[in-house]
């Protein structure tokens, strides 16, 4: 009887929370440090690429220089707590900038770029199990805790082969249109473990459009000090 | 002898009137002279007239446009305590939602019909990105209770299709240019997306009803919708960004009486973001960017309206100089027969004053006919910076009568003025010296 207890238990699928912090850090770690390239693609004009390191601890602080092209080195996006900062090297100041803006002219918004973690944002239940770009996900549906969070509603998809790898994700407003999607893929090994290397998002607002975030390099488990997260260190530009 | 000038049984009003005729004779001595330096005045007359009836123009439409789009005769709204204005023609559309606007609008309009309050109507405005099949655009949303708004209707009537209808939540009113950009008809769908004020986003599908005929550039990329499908879109139930308050007397003096009376109808509401406040602003304190290109235009008025006095200035005392010179022995034989020097102040005077009304009533006449013309058929602004400085974009002069004397009696002012140094220099002369002249 007991047996069978635990054959039942280790054959029902996670509780929607648990498959959410399993897939929040299925990509970046608790704390990290990485080296990516984005590349902004919009219909009939050439592709902007730029490269950028971050550095990344718990769900709130996170920081990206601009490492390349030479013209934009140094532009720095710093975000800590609820907190967005923006510095730009030749005027040589530091700006508030809003969470929901675009970050770096792309498709992503800075809260998509900082704030990895939608477990502090969202309620999830499980809405399915289903085959999404060829894999076996859970189907998550995630609800915004309150009217302030960007999405009020998005639907994720998650691998259901126990890596919980983020596939999918649909962004949807208040009225339900669905705003934004993106993909992660491209699972390849770097720094020390296998995760989705490449995260594409795609927009309604600009059909053609998307932006790619291609991972280079990640390092996981870096102890960062509090002080990089800080704006004065930002316009200094340590 | 006594002569003609000696003595005036009739009193001073005859001899006036006889040197008046005197006066206007002579105009007629120097017929290419006095046409020459009249004729300066005749078009400088006729700029005057001009140039007020499209400063008057300006001014009215903007300020028109202004009551009838964005304040009414005083405007609600909430400003930070920081608030700063920008001169911008957007300063007038709150930043922040007034919470239970449109309970609010419907009790200032019970409560202050004693201050002169006709109609009190609330509306919600905030920035958006409209979409339509692959095109965007930013775009502002304004949410109207629509048949409460027969200013706004008759200031951007429709080039095709309708305005918007009582409780048709699902259908947008928008202006020709964004309908052009996105490709826009009446019939066809197009799509919001916004941030709400609390952070989230929000989106609203709705269906083009009418396109309409803006008039500042500055509504290009506008849309209307129902009060109630704004504040379904910005997440704002029964409020607003703004109150717009139509007054019985819409003057400015008008409007600043009503002001602080409504002001304590609207006291300090629940709910105001932390470091703002509810403020009730006159039309010509919300619309500060309106009159700043008014007050602009005021300025470049004046400005030219000082050279060209000038020019005719120099023109009539040259001339009248010219006159004293060859009638210096005209001057001489009067003043041997007995002829004041204030006599031949008067006389000089009252030519140039001869000229000047004459001048001013052909100027004036000019002027007003180019006016009347331009105002009944308008002025195509054709570039941006043009339609900007018009607020339209087309300007249509504006007559008046107050313009028009303003300019006759200035002219016919300036010519009298303009002819004190040849009078003086006539009284001047000796008759023995002038009769002696060649």
């Amino acid at each position: 009887m007991f047996s069978l207890l635990i054959l039942l238990l280790a054959a029902a699928p996670p509780d929607a929370e648990a498959i959410l912090r399993q897939a929040d850090k299925a990509v970046l770690g608790e704390t990290s440090v990485y080296t990516l390239r984005m590349t902004v693609v919009r219909p009939g004009k050439g592709d902007r690429v730029v490269e950028m390191r971050g550095w990344k601890k718990g769900d709130t602080q996170g920081l990206v220089r601009y490492t390349s092209p030479p013209k934009e080195r140094g532009t720095a996006y710093l975000r800590n707590g609820e907190s967005t900062w923006l510095y730009l090297p030749s005027g040589e100041k530091v700006v508030r900038v809003g969470a929901k803006q675009n970050f770096g002219g792309g498709d992503f918004s800075n809260a998509d770029i900082f704030r990895l973690s939608l477990v502090l944002d969202y309620t999830p239940t499980l809405a399915g199990e289903e085959e999404m770009e060829g894999q076996p996900c859970y189907k998550l549906e995630l609800k915004a805790k309150d009217r302030s969070v960007a999405y009020d509603r998005v639907v994720y998809w998650v691998r259901s082969d126990g890596t919980f790898y983020p596939v999918r994700a649909e962004y949807y407003t208040i009225a339900g249109k669905k705003l934004k999607w993106l993909t992660a893929s491209d699972v390849d090994l770097l720094g020390g473990r296998r995760r989705p290397t490449l995260l594409t998002m795609e927009n309604a607002l600009d059909a053609g459009a998307r932006t790619t975030l291609r991972f280079l390099a990640i390092e996981d488990g870096v102890k960062l000090d509090e002080t990089l997260f800080a704006p004065s260190a930002l316009e200094r530009g340590e | 002898m006594p002569t003609a000038w000696l003595r005036y049984p009739g009193g001073a009003t005859l001899e006036m009137m006889r040197l008046l005729g005197i006066a206007f004779r002579n105009l007629t001595r120097a017929k290419r002279r006095n046409a020459l330096s009249g004729g300066t005045m005749v078009l400088g007359s006729a700029a005057l007239v001009l140039g007020s009836g499209l400063s008057d123009g300006i001014a009215r439409q903007l300020t028109d446009n202004l009551v009838a789009v964005q304040t009414g005769h005083l405007l609600v709204l909430v400003r930070s305590d920081d608030f700063i204005p920008q001169n911008s023609p957007f300063d007038a559309y709150g930043q922040e939602l007034i919470p239970g606007a449109e309970e609010m609008a419907h009790r200032i309009e019970a409560e202050g019909k004693a201050v002169g309050v006709a109609r009190a109507v609330p509306y919600l405005h905030g920035r958006a990105t409209a979409m339509a099949g692959s095109r965007s655009s930013p775009a502002g949303v304004i949410g109207i209770e629509p048949s409460r708004e027969p200013e706004l209707r008759a200031a951007f009537p429709s080039i095709a299709g309708r305005f918007l209808a009582d409780g048709d939540d699902l259908s947008a009113y928008v202006a020709e240019p964004v309908a052009r950009k996105l490709r826009l008809g009446v019939g066809d769908a197009v799509s919001f997306v916004v941030q709400t004020p609390k952070g989230g986003l929000n989106s609203m599908d709705a269906v083009v009803c009418g396109v309409f005929k803006k008039n500042a550039p500055w509504y290009d990329a506008t849309f209307y919708v129902t009060l109630r499908a704004a504040q379904a879109l910005f997440d704002g139930a029964g409020s607003g960004t703004n109150i717009k308050i139509e007054l019985r007397d819409g003057s400015t003096s008008g409007a600043h009486r009503a002001r602080d009376a409504v002001a304590r109808m609207v006291g300090a509401p629940a709910g105001v973001p932390p470091r703002s406040r509810v403020r009730v602003e006159t039309f010509d304190e919300a619309g500060r960017f309106s009159f700043s290109i008014i007050q602009a235009n005021e300025a470049a008025l004046t400005i030219l309206s000082a050279f060209l006095f000038l020019a005719a200035g120099v023109g009539i005392v040259n001339a009248m100089l010219m006159s004293v010179h060859e009638r210096t022995r005209e001057i001489g034989t009067l003043r041997a027969l007995g002829m004041r020097r204030g006599l031949v102040v008067r006389l000089f005077l009252l030519e140039g004053f001869a000229l000047g009304v004459c001048a001013a009533v052909a100027g004036a006449t000019l002027g007003g006919v180019l006016v009347l013309r331009l105002g009944s058929q308008g002025i195509p602004m054709n570039t941006m910076t043009l339609a900007w400085m018009a607020g339209g974009d087309a300007l249509f002069p504006v007559l008046r009568a107050t313009s028009v004397a303003r300019a006759a009696g200035a002219i016919a002012l300036l010519s009298t003025l303009a002819a004190a140094y040849p009078a003086f220099a006539a009284s001047r002369l000796e008759p023995r010296e002038a009769l002696q002249h060649v």
